[in-house]
């Protein structure tokens, strides 16, 4: 017995490790069940095909036994796929080796005997779990109606139509209200079921041996609820002043649960129906790739946004208020109803993964803290800048993990004593930074086939072009001969001159308009002079 | 002390930046709010704060005084700020107004009522930011040098009668391997525009009361006019 539990140990430990039964599960959970994947989308297409055209193909054989060979190709193939689905769907549901392992990992840790039994009963129970979930009995009867030598079996046909539950997420949405209106459907199932028991018993009572239509319980029921469905079909009616008088109570009755019943469905798709858009918002999120992530759609977050929308950069924001991401989505944008302090939010939007950078700028210094510890503790990687509201917040920005942290008022500290020293130097400022006369300071990097790398500066010929160079940013140690400043762990070099040697990987930083930066960026790409 | 009237209305964060920042260069200023209830705040922070109820007139034309360079209106409240703007204005139309803005739609507001300039906070945290986002390099070179954490500083520099740049081309003074200097741009006194860059590559001929905005060290900013007699 030891022998064949040390030989199932080191099976489970080898499928633990492999990473080709790994890779081929997580394909398999990524294909089936994976919500946002485009590999579920499709299958599930498939599938829907296959359930409509095999329910159709069964159909038509109720009347038509004899069926074309394609048709009847076409029923085993969607059986053996329906079969493949299920064992694979009972597959991926748990881990074998896992429950074992974990088990048997147990009884060392605490000494005590390792049962072989009580593991299998685990495991067993676990598929069991699977076996008897809604779903999974619907996938099971569904394949039935394709065993031919047991035609009653035909009517589990209607299981197959079931199935597409599975498949569609508008007709899952409608399984969830369902659920999740649980009580409120059930108090008003029992409140119509005493109404028709009564109605029922009522109808028995004054009218069977009157009434040639009803002669038994079942008749009274059928009645009762036709007619507290107002459908009326007229093969029974009262004929005692009694009976009337129940039918029109009947109505009355099945008029307000008919009332109540809509009212209660339709709240909850509505509110469903939000919860499905933001899914579906989630999903397109899921698509985009390095993307930045906008926490806070106020003024500054508008501000940011928008440039960085129009300059083709994929942008998503999150706010608390539903109005501004109502706004940001006719703008446009891709906008999330969401509390980005939330690490659940920010781990579903991708923080360090599909989000390359995080902007926090809402209107509160403890919120941006608060998102930017979050975002951080998400991925190191990410790169985050904050918007400090109090400049004495800053320092608690930078401990949280912010990479950048601007204050505002402390640049607005700086531009109002310029305006107050040098007005003319505060309208040069206030331009640049606001870019809206058409100037703008903008970076070159010069790669290795630049038409630059190793040429004078004079080449560039900066002036025609209406340019100015502001310096260049270089990696290296800082030289004597010119005037250079150290930036985080580079150098700048502030106004080199004309016979200055360009090297592979400068950043110049250029100010001019942009039409003449990008005729020298293009100049920048050409081959390099031989 | 340097002898400019400045007035900063509304004591609030902002205003306590710009005080700190002209505290720091060494101008006098007055600090004053409708609010009694900030002067503790404002004496832990080192400011005398002086209580005016601005929405009188006759008050506040006594609080302004005469000879006033810079009024700032810093409120939370941009309803506080156009009034005072309005207020002020109605006394001297001649004096210039620096107001906040809080809002988009309050911007318009604000230049109608007559403030000189106007500051947005929020416009230039989001430019900042996206400038931060999009070009980081240029951000971290504008902010470790124009915004000070190292000698290079922003001047204006204003051509006098006697100066030897008077009467010179712009393209013929500029550029000069001899000062380690950038021109940015001009103010010039007979167009109307307040600044034009040098890279819209106009050459002006430059006139007494022009001004021209360097980009340099002191020391170099200070030989160059020293050297055109500035």
């Amino acid at each position: 017995m030891d022998f064949f539990i040390s030989l199932l140990v080191r099976f489970a430990y080898f499928i633990d490790s492999s990473k080709r039964y790994r890779r081929t599960k997580e394909f398999c959970r990524t294909f089936l069940e994976h919500p946002t994947s485009k590999l579920k989308f499709y299958f599930d297409l498939f599938m829907v095909v296959l359930v409509i055209l095999s329910v159709l193909f069964l159909l038509y054989e109720v009347k038509t036994p004899e069926l074309h060979p394609f048709m009847d190709f076409f029923i085993n193939a969607s059986l053996v796929i329906f079969v493949i689905e299920y064992l694979l769907r009972l597959w991926i549901y748990s881990d074998n080796h896992k429950i074992f392992l974990e088990r048997y990992e147990y009884a060392l840790d605490n000494r005590v005997t390792f049962s072989l039994f009580q593991t299998i009963r685990s495991i067993i129970s676990k598929k069991l779990e699977y076996i008897f979930s809604p779903l999974a009995i619907i996938d099971l009867l569904a394949i039935l109606p394709s065993y031919r030598p047991l035609r009653f079996l035909r009517i589990f046909l209607l299981f197959r139509i079931f199935k597409l539950f599975r498949y569609a997420r508008s007709m899952k949405t409608f399984t969830t209200i369902i659920s999740e209106k649980k009580f409120e459907l059930f108090t008003l199932a029992i409140f119509a079921g005493f109404v028709i028991f009564t109605g029922s018993s009522a109808i028995y009572i004054f009218e069977t041996n009157v009434n040639p239509k009803i002669n038994t319980l079942f008749d009274a029921v059928y009645w009762s609820i036709v007619t507290m469905g107002t459908v009326g079909y007229g093969d029974i009616v009262p004929v005692t002043t009694e009976g009337m008088v129940i039918s029109m109570l009947l109505i009355i009755f099945g008029v307000a649960i008919l009332a109540f019943l809509t009212s209660i469905i339709v709240s909850s798709f509505q509110t469903k129906l939000v919860e499905l858009k933001e899914s579906r918002t989630l999903a397109d999120i899921e698509r985009l790739k390095n993307y930045i992530l906008v926490c806070g759609y106020g003024r500054v977050g508008e501000v940011v946004a928008k440039m960085l929308h129009d300059d083709g950069y994929a942008v998503v924001i999150v706010d608390t208020d539903a109005g501004k991401i109502k706004l940001a989505n006719q703008r446009g944008m891709i906008g999330i109803l969401g509390d980005a302090s939330k690490s659940k939010l920010l781990g579903q939007l991708g923080v360090g993964k599909r989000a390359s950078k995080v902007i926090c700028v809402t209107n509160s210094d403890e919120m941006n803290v608060f998102i930017t510890l979050t975002a951080r503790s998400l991925s190191k990687d990410v790169d985050i800048i904050a918007r400090v509201v109090k400049s004495h917040h800053k320092k608690k920005y930078l401990l949280a993990g912010a990479n950048f942290a601007l204050s505002a008022d402390e640049t607005i500290g700086l531009m109002g004593l310029q305006y107050v020293d040098q007005p003319i130097s505060y309208a040069a400022l206030n331009e640049m930074l606001t870019e809206n006369t058409g100037v703008v300071f903008e970076s070159l990097k010069i790669h290795e086939k630049s038409y630059y790398v190793n040429q004078p500066l004079s080449v560039l010929k900066l002036q025609e072009k209406r340019l100015l160079l502001f310096g260049i940013v270089r990696q290296g140690i800082q030289p004597t001969d010119f005037l250079t400043y150290t930036i985080d762990d580079k150098i700048f070099y502030f106004n080199p001159p004309s016979d200055f040697l360009i090297c592979q990987e400068d950043m110049l930083i250029i100010m001019g308009k942009k039409h003449h930066i990008n005729i020298l960026k293009k100049q920048s790409d050409k081959r390099p002079l031989k | 002390m340097k002898s400019k009237k400045i007035l900063i209305f509304g004591f609030t964060k902002s205003a306590i930046e710009i005080s700190t920042q002209l505290m720091a260069k060494g101008y006098d200023f007055t600090l004053i709010d409708n609010d009694a209830s900030l002067i503790p705040t404002a004496e832990k922070l080192g400011f005398n704060l002086k209580i005016l109820d601005y929405t009188d007139d006759v008050l506040l034309k006594e609080g302004i005084g005469e000879n006033v360079n810079f009024i700032f209106t810093l409120f939370d409240d941009d309803a506080k700020n156009v009034f005072l703007i309005l207020s002020v204005k109605a006394l001297d139309p001649t004096l210039h107004v620096i107001a906040i803005t809080h809002t988009k739609d309050t911007i318009h507001k604000l230049e109608i009522a007559g403030a000189s300039t106007i500051l947005d906070p929020y416009q230039i945290s989001g430019k900042k930011i996206y400038k931060l986002i999009t070009q980081p390099e240029v951000m971290n070179v504008i902010d470790a040098t124009v915004f000070g954490y190292h000698d290079l500083n922003m001047e204006q520099i204003t051509i006098t009668k006697n100066s030897l740049l008077n009467q010179c081309m712009i393209n013929d003074i500029y550029p000069n391997d001899a000062y380690n200097l950038l021109i940015v741009g001009i103010h010039d006194k007979e167009l109307k525009k307040e600044f034009i860059f040098i890279t819209e590559g106009f050459n002006h001929k430059l006139d007494t009361g022009d001004v021209l905005v360097v980009i340099g060290q002191t020391e170099e900013i200070l030989r160059y006019k020293k050297d055109f007699n500035l």
